[in-house]
C-alpha cells in the first residue's frame, strides 16, 4: 500500500543495466520509506504494558467454564494480582444461593447526601482511583420534585443536609427487565438467578452499548487502564464482583457480590450513618425488605414507565 | 479445476499489480492516501496502548464521531442499491454501467464502517467473542449482532456481485444469470435492512427518548438515499475526468477540428453495406428488406484529416461507422482536450447521441482520410431490429464505459425526492419535539437551541439544517441541471446529511445523560487524526478498486491481453509521451 513501484517503462528500454540500477535503487528507496513509515506509526504500540497473554487471550466465557477451568482461572487471577499489588488476594467464584432474589430499599427520608456511600464502594470494589469510577451519584432535588432533570449533581455545601433539598442516590437498580443484558452482542452482561446483573470482565469486548441503554447511567467504562494503589487494595475479592479490572471493559454496581453472596451487607449500607439503606432477601417474608415493601404506601422505581421493574426501590417515612 | 483456479489467480493478481500502476497524479494520490491512512494507524496503535481516554469521549457521552462517521456510511452503502434498482428492475440503460461503480462504493463505505466499529472497541483483541460457534453471538436479542450480520452479509453480497461481474467482463463472457441476479435482488433488500437495523441500534432504547422514535429509521432512510447518490454523482464525474487519457496529439486534433465539414458526400448503396459486413459481421443479419428500408437514410462520406464528423455539445441526429480509415473521439473537459478512445473500420461513433437525441459527448474527428457511413437514428434503429446488430451495439456502447449527464440527472431526481423527504421528516420530528412540549425534550433543546449555558452543536446543526434546505431548494430549481450548481448541491447534501445524522444524531442522545447531567464533547485531535485515517483507507480502497474496475470494463484489461504489460491507464498507446522513468 506504499508508495507503488515504477510503472514498467513502455519505451523501448536503453542499455538494461542503467535501467535495472535505477529501478532498482528506486525500488529500494521506496520499499525502505515505506517500511520506515509503517514502523513509526506502529511505534505507540511499544507503550503497550499490559500485553495480554494467550491464556488470557483464550480465556473461555464464564458460563462455559467448567469447575477445573475456573479454578485454573481463578488461582491465575491470583497471581496476576499478587504480582501487580503484592498482596495475595482471595478470589472466589461465588455463586447464587438457593431461594434468594436480592432488593434493596432506600429512605429519602432520611439520605442526608453525605456520599460516604460513594466513597465506601469505590473502597470495597477496587475501582480505579485515577480516573476514579464511582459506582453510586448521588442527585441533590429541591423539595417538592421527582424530576431528575433539575437535579444537582456536584452540590457542594459546607455541611449535609440543607434545607429545602432532598437526597437521592442513583446506582445500578438490578432491573428484572434489563435494557443492558439484551443489547450487549457477546453476553458479556447477564442477570444471575438472584436477580444481580453481573459482568464477565474478560469477555466483555468495550462496545458501551450497554452503557447507552442504560436508563439510570449506572454503567461505567475503564477508558484506561485502572489505577489503584497498592495499599488500597481490597484483597477479598469476587469472579464476578470487584476483582481488578482491565482497561476498556465495562463495570458496574454488583450489590458487593463478594460479600453479599456470603451473607454480608453491601459496602454502601454499611457506611450509611442514616440508616437510609435497606438491603436483603425478597423471597423471605421476615426479611426487612419485605417488610418495608408490605408496609410502605408508596415507593418509587425509578423511571418505571420503561418496564425496566427495578430491584432497587426509593421511599419516604411518612 | 485447476485450471480454472489458477485463471482466477491471475486475474487477481494482473487486478493487485494493477494498483501500483499509474501516472504521477495517481501516485501523488495514492501517496498522499497512504500518509493520512499512516497517520490514523499511528494515531489508533496510541489508542490502542492507552485506552479510549485519548478520544474526547466520557462516561456521560459514550460514542462520538467514530459512531457518527459508522452511521453516516452505513448509509452511503445502502445507497448504492439506488442505483441498482432502476436497472435491474426498471430495465434503466443510462445508469447501467455505474451499477458497479456504485457497488465498488458500498464495498469501500462497509469496509470503513467495519473499521470505524473496530476502532470504537475498547478490546479489539476480543472480537473474536462475536464470531458464531467459537464466540457468544446474542442473537437475536442484541441489534448490534443484527448489524455485524447485515453489514458482513452485505459486503459479501456487493464482493461477489462485482467480483463476478468484473471476472466475466474480463474473461469477455456472458454473466450466468443464476450467479448473480438472484444476489442482486437478495442485495435490493438487504441494503434497506443494513440501514433500517443501524437505526434501530437507536431506537431500541427506550431510556435515550431523543432516539427513541419511530420516525429515525425512515429519516435514516431519506438521508442515506439523499447523500449516497449524492457522493455518487460527484465520484462519477471525478472518474469521468480520470479515465479518458490525455494525448499530446489532442491539441493537433482539435486545431483539426475547426476545418469544414466534410464536403464529398454521397447516397449509400449496398455494396456500401457488404463493405461494413467485412468487419462489422453481425451487419450481414440484416435482412435484405430491413437494409432497402434503411438506404433513403443512409449516406456515404469522405473526409480527409482533420475533418470533424461531429461535435462535443452538437444535438446529435445521425450515427457513423467506419468503413475505411479511423477516427478520433476527444473531448472537451474543463478547458482541456482528452482522447477518449479511437474507432477503426466497424466500429461506430455518435450512435448514443443519435439514439438517445442527446447533445453530443465528445468531438469525432478523422485522424487519416477516411470512409464512413452515416446513418440518420431512424435507420440506426431499423439496423438494429437484427438482434446480432442491436447486441454488438449495445454492448459496445456499454464497453465504452458511458457516465453520461443523463445518468448523472437520473441520480438527481434520486437525491432531488430523498432531500425533498428528507427535509419533511425532519420538520416531523421538529414539530413534534417542540410543540408538544414534553418533558422529553431535553435532548432536542440542547441541539437545536442549547441547555443550560451549554450550545457546543448549536452551530453544527443550524449549519447542517441551512445546507440541507438550500440543497433542497436547488434541486427542485432547474438550475442544479447544470452540472457546476449540481456539485455544488451535492456537496452541500453530503456534509449537511453528514452534521445531522453524525454530530446532530448521536452525540445529543447522550446529552444531558439519563441521569440530567450536562456534560459536553469535543472530539481530541487523536480521535480526529483515526477519522481521518479511515476515511483516507476508504478513499484508497475506492481508488484501488476503480483502478482495477476502469480497464476490465474498457475492455483494456482482459483474459485476452495476458502477459502484455499494464500501461498506466492515462497514457495512450506506447511512444506518444517521453515515459517519467526517462529521466535525462
Amino acid at each position: 500500500m506504499n508508495q507503488p513501484p515504477s510503472p514498467p517503462s513502455s519505451t523501448p528500454a536503453p542499455p538494461a543495466n542503467g535501467i535495472g540500477r535505477r529501478s532498482f535503487l528506486r525500488t529500494s528507496v521506496v520499499l525502505t520509506t515505506g517500511l520506515a513509515a509503517m514502523a513509526a506509526s506502529l511505534k505507540p504500540l511499544l507503550e503497550i504494558n499490559d500485553f495480554p497473554t494467550m491464556q488470557r487471550f483464550l480465556q473461555k466465557y464464564y458460563k462455559e467454564m467448567t469447575p477445573e477451568d475456573m479454578a485454573k482461572v481463578l488461582k491465575r487471577i491470583e497471581n496476576e494480582v499478587e504480582a501487580q499489588y503484592g498482596m495475595r488476594p482471595h478470589v472466589r467464584d461465588l455463586k447464587p444461593m438457593d431461594g434468594v432474589e436480592f432488593v434493596y430499599c432506600l429512605n429519602l427520608t432520611r439520605c442526608i447526601g453525605c456520599r460516604k456511600c460513594v466513597h465506601a464502594c469505590v473502597a470495597e470494589n477496587n475501582q480505579s482511583r485515577d480516573p476514579e469510577i464511582q459506582y453510586i451519584r448521588v442527585l441533590r432535588l429541591p423539595d417538592g420534585s421527582l424530576d431528575i432533570d433539575k437535579a444537582d449533581h456536584f452540590y457542594a455545601p459546607e455541611s449535609v443536609p440543607e434545607k429545602g433539598y432532598f437526597y437521592m442516590p442513583v446506582q445500578c437498580q438490578q432491573c428484572k427487565n434489563p435494557p443492558c443484558v439484551k443489547v450487549c452482542p457477546v453476553h458479556a452482561t447477564w442477570q444471575e438467578a438472584d436477580g444481580i446483573t453481573v459482568i464477565d470482565y474478560d469477555w466483555c469486548i468495550g462496545c458501551r452499548y450497554c452503557e447507552a441503554a442504560c436508563p439510570y447511567w449506572a454503567r461505567r467504562f475503564n477508558f484506561t487502564k485502572p489505577s489503584l494503589p497498592k495499599e488500597r487494595l481490597n484483597p477479598d475479592m469476587a469472579y464476578l464482583g470487584n476483582r481488578p479490572r482491565r482497561q476498556g471493559v465495562m463495570e458496574k454496581c454488583h450489590f458487593c457480590i463478594q460479600r453479599t453472596r456470603a451473607g454480608r451487607y453491601p459496602a454502601c449500607l454499611e457506611v450509611c450513618p442514616a440508616g437510609a439503606r435497606k438491603f436483603g432477601n425478597i423471597l423471605d417474608p421476615d426479611s426487612e425488605v419485605s417488610y418495608i415493601l408490605k408496609s410502605k404506601r408508596v415507593f418509587i422505581q425509578l423511571k418505571s414507565e420503561m418496564g425496566t421493574s427495578p430491584r432497587f426501590f426509593y421511599y419516604f417515612d411518612v | 479445476m485447476r485450471r480454472a483456479l489458477r485463471n482466477y489467480f491471475v486475474f487477481l493478481w494482473r487486478c493487485a499489480r494493477i494498483a501500483f500502476v499509474g501516472d504521477w497524479r495517481y501516485q501523488a494520490w495514492m501517496g498522499l492516501l497512504t500518509v493520512i491512512c499512516l497517520l490514523g494507524l499511528n494515531a489508533y496503535c496510541r489508542q490502542f496502548a492507552h485506552g479510549l481516554i485519548v478520544t474526547g469521549m466520557s462516561d456521560e457521552v459514550s460514542w462520538g464521531v467514530y459512531i457518527a462517521n459508522f452511521t453516516f456510511l452505513v448509509g452511503v452503502a445502502a445507497a448504492a442499491v439506488m442505483m441498482v434498482i432502476p436497472v435491474y428492475i426498471y430495465k434503466n440503460e443510462d445508469l447501467h454501467d455505474l451499477v458497479i461503480f456504485g457497488e465498488l462504493l458500498a464495498v469501500a463505505a462497509i469496509l470503513m464502517c467495519l473499521a470505524f466499529v473496530t476502532v470504537d472497541l475498547g478490546r479489539p483483541d476480543r472480537f473474536w467473542h462475536l464470531i458464531p460457534g467459537i464466540g457468544q453471538f446474542n442473537f437475536p436479542k442484541s441489534m448490534l449482532s443484527w448489524d455485524v450480520l447485515v453489514l458482513n452479509g452485505y459486503l459479501l453480497l456487493n464482493v461477489h456481485i462485482c467480483g463476478y461481474l468484473l471476472y466475466c467482463r474480463y474473461r469477455k463472457t456472458k454473466p450466468g444469470k443464476w450467479f448473480y441476479i438472484p444476489f442482486v435482488f437478495i442485495a435490493i433488500v438487504w441494503a434497506v435492512s443494513i440501514h433500517t437495523v443501524t437505526a434501530f441500534l437507536y431506537v431500541g432504547l427506550g431510556g435515550r427518548p431523543f432516539w427513541n422514535s419511530a420516525i429515525v429509521g425512515p429519516r435514516f432512510l431519506a438521508s442515506a438515499f439523499t447523500a449516497g447518490p449524492a457522493l455518487i454523482i460527484l465520484a462519477m464525474q471525478v472518474v469521468r475526468r480520470v479515465t479518458s487519457y490525455p494525448s499530446p496529439g489532442a491539441e493537433a486534433s482539435q486545431a483539426g477540428g475547426a476545418a469544414p465539414q466534410p464536403s464529398k458526400r454521397r447516397a449509400a448503396t449496398n455494396e456500401d453495406f457488404a463493405l461494413l459486413s467485412r468487419d462489422l459481421l453481425e451487419m450481414a443479419t440484416v435482412p435484405a428488406e430491413a437494409q432497402r428500408r434503411a438506404l433513403p437514410m443512409a449516406e456515404v462520406l469522405e473526409v480527409q484529416t482533420g475533418d470533424a464528423l461531429l461535435r462535443q455539445g452538437e444535438t446529435g441526429e445521425r450515427a457513423f461507422f467506419i468503413l475505411r480509415g479511423s477516427v478520433v473521439v476527444v473531448r472537451e473537459e474543463g478547458g482541456r482536450m482528452r482522447v477518449t478512445r479511437t474507432a477503426g473500420a466497424g466500429e461506430q461513433v455518435g450512435e448514443i447521441s443519435a439514439l438517445n437525441a442527446t447533445p453530443r459527448m465528445a468531438t469525432a474527428v478523422a485522424e487519416e482520410p477516411s470512409v464512413v457511413l452515416s446513418l440518420s437514428a431512424e435507420a440506426l434503429r431499423i439496423l438494429m431490429e437484427s438482434p446480432q446488430v442491436n447486441k454488438i451495439v449495445r454492448s459496445r456502447m456499454s464497453e465504452r464505459l458511458l457516465i453520461t449527464d443523463r445518468a448523472l440527472m437520473t441520480l438527481r431526481s434520486i437525491v432531488q425526492v430523498s432531500m425533498l423527504i428528507n427535509v419533511f421528516l425532519l420538520v416531523n420530528e421538529v414539530f413534534k419535539e417542540f410543540y408538544s412540549g414534553n418533558l422529553h425534550d431535553a435532548s432536542s433543546k440542547y441541539l437545536f437551541v442549547g441547555l443550560d449555558h451549554h450550545h457546543a452543536l448549536v452551530p453544527w446543526i443550524w449549519t447542517a439544517i441551512t445546507f440541507n434546505v438550500t440543497a433542497m431548494v436547488l434541486l427542485v430549481l432547474p438550475v442544479s441541471r447544470r452540472l457546476k450548481w449540481l456539485n455544488v448541491t451535492c456537496v452541500l447534501c453530503i456534509v449537511g446529511i453528514w452534521i445531522e445524522k453524525g454530530m446532530g444524531l448521536v452525540i445529543p442522545g447522550f446529552i444531558p445523560t439519563p441521569l440530567g447531567e450536562m456534560m459536553e464533547y469535543r472530539p481530541s485531535l487523536n480521535e480526529a487524526l483515526v477519522c481521518f485515517g479511515i476515511w483516507a483507507f476508504g478513499l484508497l480502497c475506492y481508488t484501488v478498486f476503480l483502478r482495477m474496475s476502469v480497464p476490465i470494463l474498457q475492455g483494456r484489461l482482459s483474459k485476452e491481453n495476458e502477459g502484455v504489460p499494464e500501461q498506466s491507464g492515462r497514457r495512450p498507446a506506447a511512444g506518444l509521451t517521453a515515459p517519467s522513468t526517462d529521466a535525462t
